[in-house]
Parts: structure tokens; sequence; C-alpha cells
């Protein structure tokens, strides 16, 4: 009973209104429009830099979702670049399937029925992977 | 941490030049200075408020004393004068002294080491010197950083302001200064009903060091159409405020009341005993 009470005291302020209000717009647009200013990167070179970043993991690891959270953390003496990625990694690349990626690059598609790995099938997954991410 | 362990240097071994900037315009680095200069005098320390806002002075009417400028910051600069003439004493506070901006120059008409030069000769008579920079992050921002050992920044809980405070904070740290932040005319009621952006939200976002909080409040108005800083007035949200972020600039640990704010919920539950 009394982990319920502690739940609605502390909880207390977002019943209030404080997760309802445009603070919650402002803080979200803040975190975004930073990034930009804090990089001087431009929407472009961004969307570039994700999708080499997705490719180099894509290289490593078979992912299924490809958004990638960028951030800037500012501590009082450096500024940490945080690369949060959401993404699901299923396992990791045996060696001989990172060589195939990077080899076997040139493979035509095939339909993808089932997200079942193999090794062929990781190799298309990660083109697949590029294509939408730079389309 | 740096509000702690930072530069007390005394009269003896020069004051320690604070810079008070912002980047955005009208957040509130005039009254930031005045107030904190007149706060610091308040206790005891010797203060000169300098008006780096080449061509748009205001720090001369916030204490008002603009009846009283014969030399300014240009005028030391390119050694028209001596620095000593150039001051002018506050009527309120024998400690707290003002060294104004020119009115009829542009900001480039002195050059950064100038203004180091010309603020050098004050390091040996005062405590604290608290230099009001322009906004904007061009030569007017660059000459009033130039002389500083820290700096302060001024935003309000507002994009545009934590926008531009954040772009400072950059060019701060590329200078090698580690600012420390004042959050200004912040609204309990518009945070309390989630439409303004909290203390916690604000340093989360900016991540810099926060030496104080002061409330928006009608009195800073008051004391502006007066000429006097709203820290004389006790009686203000705003007065104590300053009076509390003078002090940590001292070097004195205080309480921070609002930063306790957002916990208000763990504070009662914590008297319930439940947490």
């Amino acid at each position: 009973m009394f982990a319920a009470l502690k739940s609605f005291l502390t909880k207390g302020g977002s019943l209030l209104g404080a997760d309802r209000g445009s603070k919650s717009a402002a803080k979200s647009r803040l975190h975004f429009v930073l990034v930009q200013d804090r990089t001087g990167l431009s929407n472009n070179e961004m969307a570039k830099f994700k999708r080499e970043m997705v490719a180099v993991i894509e290289k490593y690891f078979v992912i299924e979702d490809r958004e990638l959270d960028i951030q800037y953390q500012r501590e009082s003496d450096c500024t940490t670049l945080l690369i949060n990625s959401p993404v699901h990694v299923r396992r990791v690349k045996t060696a001989s399937e990172r060589l195939e990626v990077s080899s076997d690059s040139e493979d035509d598609e095939a339909p993808d029925s089932d997200s079942s790995t193999t090794g062929s099938r990781t190799s298309r997954r990660s083109k697949k992977a590029l294509a939408a991410a730079a389309s | 941490m740096s509000a702690n362990n930072g530069k007390q240097k005394g009269a003896e071994s020069g004051a320690e030049v604070i810079v008070v900037t912002s980047g955005k315009g009208g957040v509130g680095k005039t009254t930031t200075t005045a107030s904190l200069g007149a706060a610091l005098a308040m206790r005891g320390k010797r203060v000169l408020v300098v008006d780096a806002d080449i061509g748009l002075r205001n720090l001369d009417v916030i204490l008002g004393l603009e009846n009283r400028i014969v030399f300014n910051l240009v005028d030391v600069a390119k050694g028209v004068c001596k620095p000593a003439q150039a001051v002018i004493k506050s009527k309120k506070s024998n400690n707290l002294y003002l060294l104004p901006a020119s009115q009829t120059d542009d900001k480039d008409v002195v050059s950064e080491d100038e203004v180091r030069a010309a603020l050098e000769p004050f390091r040996r008579e005062y405590h604290f010197i608290l230099v009001d920079s322009p906004a904007g992050i061009e030569q007017g921002f660059k000459n009033a950083c130039a002389g500083a050992d820290s700096a302060l920044i001024v935003t309000t809980p507002e994009v545009p302001a934590i926008r531009d405070a954040d772009r400072v904070v950059g060019l701060l740290s590329a200078k090698g200064l580690e600012p420390r932040l004042i959050l200004n005319r912040l609204d309990l009621n518009m945070v309390a009903r989630g439409d303004m952006l909290s203390v916690p939200d604000v340093q989360e976002i900016l991540g810099i060091e926060l030496i104080g909080v002061v409330e928006r409040d009608e009195n800073i108005i008051v004391a502006a159409n007066c000429g006097e800083p709203v820290v004389y007035n006790q009686k203000s949200k705003a007065g104590p405020a300053f009076n509390r972020i003078a002090a940590r600039l001292c070097g004195e640990a205080v309480l921070n009341p609002y930063l306790s704010s957002e916990s208000l919920w763990g504070r009662i539950s914590r008297r319930l005993g439940v947490a």
C-alpha cells in the first residue's frame, strides 16, 4: 500500500498536468535543434552519418530497426556523442558472414520471406537496409 | 561544483572578473549584472560593474547613474582618461562602482586586447568585476569575455533563449571558460501546469552548473523604473534570489529552494514516512 501511495505521490506532478502542457514540446524541439547546433552538421550530413553508422553496425550485427537516436551531452569539460540505437540486435554475425557481406555486396536481391538468418539472407538484409535508409 | 572551488580572490590578489552573457537579448543580463553587483556590495565586497554593451548602454539607467557619466570604457581603453576618472560610485552603496559604456561608438571600436588591458588596473582595487555583455556572439560579446576569469549565462525557460545559451556555452568552453547558469523569469505556476520548462529540465538540456534561479517578478520592472537594483527590496522574490547567487559567488553554500521544487511530492512522501 505504501508503494502505491509513494507511486501516486511521486507521479503527482504529472497527474496535475506536468506532462500534458506545452513543455514537452519545448523539450523535444530543443533536443532536436541543439543536436544540429552543437555539431554544425546539416540535415543532409546528419542523415548521411546515420546511414553510414547503420551500415557499420550491420556489418557485424543482424538488426531489425534502423532508427538511430543521436544526442549530445555536454559535461563540464567535454561533449559526449550519444548514439542510442534502439535496434534489436538479433545475433552477432560470424566471421564468415562478415566476410561475405563485404565481398558479396553485389549479390542480387531475393524474396525476404522470413527473418531467420542465413549467411546470404543476412547479406541481402543489410543491403536492403542500406537502400531503405538511403531512400 | 566550481561554485565552491571557484577562484576566490581577495582584493590583494586581484578581482575575479565575471562576464554576464546570454546570447539572446532581453533575458535579463543587465538586470542580473546590476542586481548581483549590488548584492555583492551589500556583502561587503568591492564591486565594479562594467557595461560592455558599447552603443546600447543601459547598466547606467538600471543603477540610476545615467546623469553622472563623464568618461566611459572606450575612453579608458583608448587612454583618453585615467581609469579612475571613468568610474562612478553608486548612490546606494560605497562598495559598488560603475564603468559605463560609450553610447556613441560602435562595438568594434575597441579590440579584445584593449578591453583586457583597460580592466587590468581595476583588478587591484575590487573583489569582483562584473562585465555586462551585449547580446549576440559578435565582437561586442568577444570584447566582454576578453578579460574574464569566469562566466555567468543568463537564460529564461524558453526555447530561443535556451538555444542561444547553449551556443554561448560552446563558445565559452572553447575559450576555456566554464560558465555557470542563472535561470531567470521562472514562473512556478506555468511549470506546475506543464507549460514551462522546469529547473531540472533546463539543467538537463544545457548540462552546466546552475548557480541560481530567479522567479518572474514585477518588482524587477519597478526597480528599473526607479533606477534602484531589486536587491534593495527584500520583500520581492527576485531580490533574495540575487542575494543567494551573490553568496554563492562568494563561495558560500546556500540552499537553492528551486532545486527541490520538482521533488515536492518526494518531500511530502518523506514527511509521511513512505519514502
